[in-house]
């Protein structure tokens, strides 16, 4: 049985963080000041895209694998 | 007094060398732009630590290892916040401050808006950071109270003047470079003492035994406890407080400017955030997650609050706790200079030049910014014996948690929607800040708050009123901003996102060429026939390596990473016909602190 408790850090935090992200691009490509052609600009999109990812991976075996590991009590 | 006196005398030492480190990079502030923005040359790893340390503040150890030992991994979910504000700070708030050449919030907020909402600010931030400066001292006289056993007054005294001599003698310049060594030490000390920890218990696993289940979660439970549940402190750190972080603190967006360009501010985000502030999270909380452990097996007691303090005596050698409380002196004395210099800059640009003298040399402003550094530092001394009872330091508290969602939503607000006009911004910020205000008052908080608590009790409302305050402010800005008019377009341009591109014409003044080129790596030769502080000569070979036009904005640096910018300058791109050196004047030769023949790289802006 999952624990909403525990869930709902992680849709609350990422859910909002990622509207945020999404202002954030979309405010730069629209205004044209993130120019896709450029290497810079790429990579910076793929940095914002992978670090999202990153912490949700962090936070997701924070929360419903490392807790148990190592004597914890499953719940 | 805690320790011994070698650790003593290894705390004095570094408190000294410090100071020196500061003084002597005093050389390198010759104008406000040095003293203010470290003269917007540093290289991106330079402020990733320096900004490292001035976020981790004089409260920091005490608060998140406290966490850290009442609630485990959890303590670090303040850290967790930063990166989803990246992509605004990056691709719309940074350019158009950098770009604009906006030296402070409050310039924004009349650039954007009007002179009034421009006074309004300037009044709330300054009451802000010089209490915060007060705040800081305080904390500081508290910590060497504790450890030497001095008076609390003589101990902020003492820290008062060792660090406004340095931020007196270099601004910026010496803010930036005495950060970069404590952050460096706060880290080394932080991250060292965890790693002992986990070493004196066998290893990760035996250290990850020991700590409680309810202690191995990266966050809180959605609401409880009531005084650190996920959405409270979610509220209050991840959107309030990251967002006034990234938008209103005046300390960090004068780091930002300090570096040599915004491509170097991407770098900078990267490795500050992904990297550095979760060392520094380790570094404040891992004293209370070792400490829980050590009480867990029976090796010691301690009270939250001691946690961190109890954990690195337990585990440290005499001589080596002098570290660790060097680096608790690192911590104060990081978060000390940044205020002070950002209380002064806000001073000089927002209230002495547009009302006291408007028209004066840069000397003028450079001798009334060291002034004003004094005067802060003075006033923030003598709101110690204040701020040490309960009432004012409360007071304080209050005004900040009022203040704080408002002027972000204002910011944010006025960064993403070209309707939001003046009329809107004040009622965000007065209107958002007065019920903010009203709701720490009883019974207002029970009717503002109860309804967005989740459930939860009093002790939750602290954190709550940070959600209150976003939501009215956002309420009452969106209000008044749909039912007034909106400015003309053309009076907002480069001010508002959409407009980023004109920011950045406006900064060069000039159309902009964003062709890809190389670095260049040339010798530098001095030209007497050249005059100027900003005039070189390129030859036309590299020019095109480049990708330069004549006109091009051009970034010119010691090959040598390690001065981290302090030998470098901007210019712009003048073609010298053939050739395999850099031409520079006598004057650009002295601003970038070159001599002939030096190597320097060379790269093209836009």
């Amino acid at each position: 049985m999952v624990d909403m408790a525990r869930v709902w850090p992680i849709l609350c935090q990422f859910g909002i963080g990622g509207l945020l992200c999404i202002v954030g691009v979309w405010a730069g490509l629209s205004s044209g000041y993130l120019d896709m052609n450029l290497k810079d600009d790429r990579r910076l999109i793929a940095v914002i895209v992978g670090g999202f990812v990153g912490l949700l991976v962090l936070s997701c075996a924070f929360t419903f694998w490392l807790p148990f590991v190592g004597g914890g009590d499953a719940s | 007094m805690i320790g011994t006196p070698l650790d003593l005398i290894v705390m004095i030492a570094y408190f000294v060398l410090v100071v020196g480190f500061g003084v002597y990079f005093g050389k390198y502030s010759s104008t406000t732009k040095d003293f203010y923005f470290g003269g917007q040359r540093f290289a991106w790893w330079v402020i990733a630590f320096s900004a490292t340390a001035t976020t981790v503040g004089s409260y920091s150890f005490v608060k998140y290892s406290a966490a850290g030992y009442n609630y485990g991994l959890s303590s670090t979910q303040s850290y967790l916040n930063d990166w989803f504000w990246v992509p605004i700070l990056l691709l719309i708030w940074l350019p158009i401050i950098y770009f604009q050449r906006i030296q402070s919030v409050p310039e924004y907020f009349e650039r954007r808006f009007s002179k009034t909402t421009r006074l309004v600010a300037t009044v709330i931030i300054l009451i802000y950071l010089v209490g915060y400066v007060g705040i800081n001292l305080l904390t500081l006289g508290q910590a060497l109270h504790t450890m030497l056993g001095w008076s609390v007054f003589a101990g902020a005294s003492l820290a008062c003047v060792a660090v406004t001599f340095y931020v007196f003698a270099g601004g910026q310049t010496s803010v930036i470079m005495t950060d970069l060594v404590q952050g460096i030490t706060l880290l080394i000390v932080g991250v060292g003492i965890f790693l002992a920890g986990v070493a004196h218990f066998g290893g990760f696993v035996d250290w990850w035994a020991l700590m409680p289940e309810s202690h191995r979660y990266i966050f809180s439970e959605f609401n409880k406890p009531d005084k650190f549940s996920f959405i409270g402190v979610y509220g209050q750190d991840g959107l309030a407080n990251t967002g006034a972080f990234v938008l209103m603190n005046q300390g960090i967006i004068m780091r930002f400017l300090a570096l040599r360009s915004v491509k170097d501010a991407r770098k900078m985000s990267i490795c500050w955030i992904l990297v550095l502030a979760p060392l520094a999270a380790i570094t404040v909380s891992g004293g209370g997650w070792i400490a829980k452990a050590l009480v867990e097996n029976g090796e010691m007691e301690t009270t939250a609050n001691d946690a961190f303090i109890h954990a690195a005596h337990f585990l440290c050698s005499p001589g080596i706790f002098g570290f660790v409380l060097a680096a608790l002196m690192a911590a104060l004395m990081s978060t000390a200079d940044t205020l002070i210099n950002a209380s002064s800059a806000v001073f000089v640009n927002d209230v002495y030049r547009p009302y006291v003298r408007k028209e004066a040399h840069d000397t003028h402003y450079l001798k009334v910014a060291r002034i004003s550094s004094l005067s802060v530092a003075a006033i923030g001394l003598m709101l110690v014996p204040l701020f040490d009872g309960e009432t004012v330091y409360q007071a304080h508290a209050k005004f900040t948690a009022a203040i704080t969602p408002p002027i972000v939503v204002a910011i944010l607000l006025g960064i993403l929607w070209k309707r939001f006009n003046t009329p809107a911004a004040l009622a965000a910020m007065v209107g958002g800040g007065a019920l903010v205000f009203l709701s720490t008052f009883s019974p207002f908080d029970d009717i503002f708050l109860k309804p967005l608590a989740f459930g939860m009790g009093e002790g939750s409302y602290k954190f709550i009123r940070a959600v209150f305050g976003l939501l009215v402010s956002g309420g009452l800005g969106i209000v008044v901003a749909l039912a007034t008019r909106p400015q003309p377009l053309e009076s907002i341009a480069g001010l508002i996102t959409g407009t980023q591109l004109q920011a950045m014409e406006f900064f060069k003044g000039g159309p902009l060429n964003r062709r890809e080129g190389e670095v260049v790596y040339v010798p530098v030769q001095t030209d007497t026939s050249l005059s100027g502080d900003e005039t070189v000569l390129v030859s036309t070979a590299h020019m095109k390596t480049l990708a330069a036009d004549v006109g091009d904005l051009l970034y010119v640096c010691d090959r040598r990473w390690w001065f981290g910018g302090l030998r470098s300058f901007h210019t712009k791109a003048m073609e010298g016909g053939p050739g395999e050196t850099l031409r520079l004047s006598p004057e650009a030769m002295d601003r970038g602190h070159f001599q002939d023949g030096d190597v320097v790289y060379m790269e093209k802006q836009f």
